[in-house]
């Protein structure tokens, strides 16, 4: 028994060491001189990064570059490290990440640098150890643009409520915080009923907090929700009380989802910006500083436009009205 | 009980299910070098391997010693993150105070790592042991228990920024040699010594194959499960030194995404599911064979569900193997 287990194995090695040795005639090293650009996203496989993706490969036809996407299967920081590991390892030209966990990626966004590899990033303005940082758009015109929305649809005065997607995140209580600031001076008839409520990123939670809003405030005549399931959320529960005639609700939705309830009116708007063109614009910077071309203020990005340069955070304000009419022809 | 012992003996010699792993392990090798020519096994390729392999490694062993006792451990991950935090929390207490030398610093932390470890590790201990409480039931218990503690003493930020000495552990070189697979190895062959040369590991395996007849052969069951959970404790906790410095910063949700991984890793390199069984040797042939697959792929830019489907399909092929040289061993 033990002769036969040894004898699988030598004929094992022998297999093996015979195809190690034909294994170098059959790799013929022919690659192109062209530039490889990754993208690297916090999870594969949701409809946002898929969208992502879409633009990673309208760029790598555009620009001439051997341009990918690649991804997690679960948003975890650690395996999106061993990502970026092997990516060094394989010697790529520039990374583009979208980063679940800006700490965590310091010590290797070091290592990549020490290897000559460009690193550039999306929604992560505070990152150490980039070249550049991409933002699409402009945190202040943005949280701005969503009160001016709200405001179109509910009137310049009446009582309103805000969700956020957790009290921790960062981006969304940025825009609440300026949203407010800005609502003081602008519209001094809004009232916001109560403290924001963090349940945008769970869409049956943001219908509860909608229906015991409704029941406290039955004058409420709006709600903006940031985090992409907040508004839907709300939409629900005002379908399913009737009341989509007397509650705006406008803010962050993935049109393909917010499609139907644009179109009854439950919704009334939604903002956002396309992650396709964030893929596109990253792989673009990345493309200018391998050609070592300078970036300046007021430079374009194709399809993205005319971009602000300050520091190494490069901002564009190109935030996407969803509407009934457009949210299905977005494809994402 | 002599072939038993006979068995258990043998956990750095060569054995039947060894010999398919490696087997397996040359093969994957050779599949993966022969579709990445170029790049596959370069020195940076290996080096990268080799940071990656180590945490998931020691996880595996804790995984693995709790698997050999006829149970499990499902706090591993939780238990990394919690001691990760404290060394965390304690490096920067220090760092502030700006007395310590970071020599001082970094022993610091690794100390209040591993006693954190340690005392969830005996936690666990005395409910599985004095309690009697199942080990799933157990440790699912600490689980939650511990990720809440790390989450309120976090509120789910990043802790970040540690001495150099400190990173070093994990992102340092020795003679080109990653220095996490240095501290692996070094784990590996001391759990090695221990299952195979003290009356521990000879009782660990008794007990996991039969608790019963055990007790009666005059065993103290109890404090052979307490030591069990205390070294799977401890594991976690050098993982934890290792993953934090890695990522220089400490979060409650770093490698959320291993614990079914360390399961498989363990399960494929020949632990029993029902106790009893399992060596050193077999997880690090596993851990090797699973890292070669995810660079591999990730090298050829596969989508990162496609490799945990190539990680299925491998467990499956092993299983089924097993069992055929096991259906051969019996008839012959």
């Amino acid at each position: 028994m033990g002769k036969k287990m040894l004898l699988v194995t030598r004929t094992l090695l022998i297999v093996a060491c015979a195809i190690f040795m034909a294994l170098p005639l059959v790799s013929v090293a022919a690659q192109g001189k062209k530039y490889e650009i990754v993208t690297v996203v916090k999870i594969t496989g949701i409809p946002w990064f898929n969208r992502m993706e879409e633009g990673v490969k309208k760029a790598a036809k555009d620009f001439g570059v051997n341009a990918y996407q690649v991804g997690p299967s679960d948003a975890d920081p650690a395996q999106q490290v061993r990502i970026i590991e092997d990516l060094i390892s394989k010697g790529v030209d520039a990374i583009c990440v979208t980063p679940n966990d800006a700490k965590s990626l310091e010590p290797v966004f070091e290592r990549a640098r020490k290897q000559g590899i460009v690193i550039i990033t999306h929604e992560s303005p505070d990152q150490k150890g980039k070249d550049y940082d991409i933002e699409l758009i402009d945190n202040i015109k943005f949280a701005q643009h969503s009160w001016d929305t709200l405001v179109k649809y509910m009137g310049p005065s009446g009582q309103y409520a805000v969700f956020v997607g957790s009290l921790t995140v960062p981006l969304h209580n940025l825009w609440v915080d300026e949203g407010l600031k800005y609502a003081k001076t602008k519209y001094p008839g809004l009232q916001l009923v109560t403290e924001r409520i963090p349940c945008g990123e769970d869409q049956e939670l943001a219908k509860q907090k909608t229906m015991e809003l409704i029941k406290a405030y039955p004058n409420l005549k709006g709600i903006i929700g940031f985090g992409s399931l907040g508004p839907t959320g709300a939409a629900q529960a005002l379908k399913e009380k009737g009341l989509t005639k007397q509650i705006a609700v406008v803010g962050n939705v993935m049109p393909g989802q917010a499609a139907a309830y644009l179109k009854d009116g439950s919704l009334k708007q939604g903002i956002l910006w396309d992650p396709a063109n964030a893929a596109y614009a990253m792989t673009w910077v990345a493309k200018q500083l391998l050609d070592k071309n300078k970036l300046s203020d007021g430079m374009t990005i194709p399809s993205v436009g005319k971009v602000s340069l300050s520091g190494d955070i490069i901002t564009a304000d190109v935030a996407l009205d969803i509407t009934a009419s457009n949210a299905e022809s977005l494809g994402f | 009980m002599g072939s038993q012992k006979l068995k258990i003996r043998s956990s750095l010699v060569w054995s039947g299910g060894t010999a398919i792993l490696f087997g397996i392990l040359v093969l994957v090798l050779l599949l993966m070098w022969g579709l990445n020519p170029t790049r596959f096994l370069k020195i940076s390729n290996i080096q990268s391997m080799a940071f990656q392999l180590p945490e998931l490694g020691l996880l595996s062993f804790a995984m693995m010693v709790a698997m050999i006792s006829g149970g499990t451990n499902l706090s591993i991950i939780s238990t990394a993150n919690l001691s990760g935090i404290v060394a965390a929390l304690i490096m920067q207490a220090a760092q502030k105070s700006g007395t310590l030398a970071p020599g001082i610093i970094t022993a610091y932390a690794i100390l209040a790592a591993i006693a954190a470890s340690a005392i969830i590790g005996l936690l666990n201990g005395f409910l599985i042991a004095y309690i009697e409480v199942p080990p799933m039931l157990a440790t699912l218990g600490t689980m939650i228990f511990l990720n809440g503690i790390s989450v309120s003493l976090t509120r789910g930020y990043v802790i970040s920024g540690f001495p150099e000495d400190f990173l070093f552990i994990g992102n340092g070189l020795v003679l080109g040699i990653p220095m996490p697979i240095i501290l692996f190895a070094a784990a590996a062959a001391l759990i090695a010594l221990l299952f195979d040369y003290t009356p521990y590991g000879f009782e660990l395996y008794m007990l996991g194959t039969n608790p019963v007849a055990t007790r009666y052969a005059g065993v103290n069951n109890r404090k052979i499960l307490m030591k069990t959970y205390l070294l799977s404790g401890v594991l976690c906790g050098l993982a934890a030194i290792i993953m934090i410095s890695r990522f220089n910063s400490a979060k409650s949700d770093y490698g959320a995404s291993y614990l079914l991984v360390t399961m498989l890793a363990a399960v494929l390199g020949g632990v029993s599911v029902y106790g009893g069984s399992g060596k050193v040797s077999g997880i690090v042939l596993s851990l090797i064979i699973l890292q070669l697959l995810s660079s591999g792929l990730n090298l050829l830019r596969a989508n990162a569900f496609f490799t945990r489907v190539v990680w299925g399909v491998v467990l499956i092929l092993v299983m089924i193997i097993n069992r055929i040289s096991s259906y051969i061993k019996d008839r012959g």
